[in-house]
């Protein structure tokens, strides 16, 4: 006879359920060994059950928070160093870039004329430049 | 099935922390152990919360929290340390509570504790997540990631053993 001794705690666990549960029930009814086996799985369920619960110590979600706030303030560190990367890269840049050079209206023309040499519908009377800083005029 | 998702790690803490920290506790079996393990957890949940897909949250969070307690063991295989004193002696006196009321509440189990740290920890763990944080077996299957056959013979296997130390 075989005894169906893993189905006792899942009995115990509510966890049976249909043709098992019956056959377990039908079991028990006529087998003493595990009827006494119920009771010794119940009695020590109970006792772990029975355990006290304890209460989460205060300081414990307190130092979690303290332990979160330096990752906010290594985010914002990174942040800073990124941005102070940027700054540095346009300062390179700025510094290697030759600065704007005034526009005659002699090199105007002469752009113009390179122009109209390779697009005779091209007309420099009807370029308007209100930005430019003329010099020469 | 969806679950609602709490909003924040401080909302986890205040519905979970009590259930992770006695998961914790019933499974190392002293104070310092389950205050360090739950501040991981935690820590965990805030990282991955951002990430967080709709399923089962208390899922998710066992995993996180199992996921924790074996790094934790990995690391203490890696680095050993001294043998832990006895658990009373290592009552976080800066608790709330004095230390009498400390020492009486965890005598009540003592035995009962002692006898479950004697248990391989996949039974111990089975058991923990059965009788103290109070999952289905289906939840515990869940979070282990193992079939619930396994799941069911795990907790009767677990009890067997406590059996015979208790008996």
């Amino acid at each position: 006879m075989s005894h169906p001794s893993e189905q006792i705690s899942a009995y115990l666990d509510g966890e049976l359920h249909g043709q098992e549960l019956a056959g377990l029930l039908e079991h028990l009814s006529g087998c003493g060994k595990c009827s006494a086996e119920l009771e010794e799985f119940h009695q020590v369920r109970a006792a772990v059950r029975s355990l006290p619960v304890l209460e989460l110590p205060e300081n414990i979600v307190s130092e979690a928070d303290r332990v979160v706030v330096p990752l906010r303030r290594n985010r914002g560190v990174w942040v800073g160093a990124a941005a102070a990367v940027v700054a540095l890269v346009i300062a390179v840049a700025a510094m290697v870039t030759p600065p704007p050079t005034a526009v005659s209206v002699d090199d105007l023309s002469s752009r113009f004329g390179a122009r109209v040499s390779l697009d005779p519908a091209f007309s420099p009377a009807k370029v308007v430049v209100p930005e430019l800083n003329l010099v020469g005029e | 099935m969806v679950e609602s998702v709490p909003l924040t790690w401080e909302e986890v803490a205040r519905v979970y922390g009590r259930k992770i920290y006695n998961f914790a506790y019933r499974l190392t079996g002293n104070p310092d152990d389950a205050h360090d393990l739950v501040q991981e957890v935690l820590l965990r949940v805030r990282k991955g919360l951002a990430n967080y897909q709709p399923g089962s949250f208390e899922g998710w969070l066992w995993r996180i929290t199992r996921n924790a307690f074996l790094d934790d063991l990995r690391k203490r295989k890696r680095r050993p340390t001294s043998p832990l004193p006895d658990e009373v002696d290592r009552w976080d006196l800066a608790s709330t509570e004095s230390a009498d009321a400390a020492y009486a509440r965890v005598s009540l189990g003592d035995d009962i504790q002692k006898a479950l740290l004697e248990v391989p920890f996949e039974f111990r763990e089975a058991v923990v997540l059965c009788d103290i944080v109070g999952l289905s077996y289906e939840e515990i299957a869940n979070a282990v990631a193992v079939p619930i056959g396994t799941v069911r013979s795990r907790i009767h296997r677990g009890r067997k053993i406590l059996k015979e130390i208790l008996g």
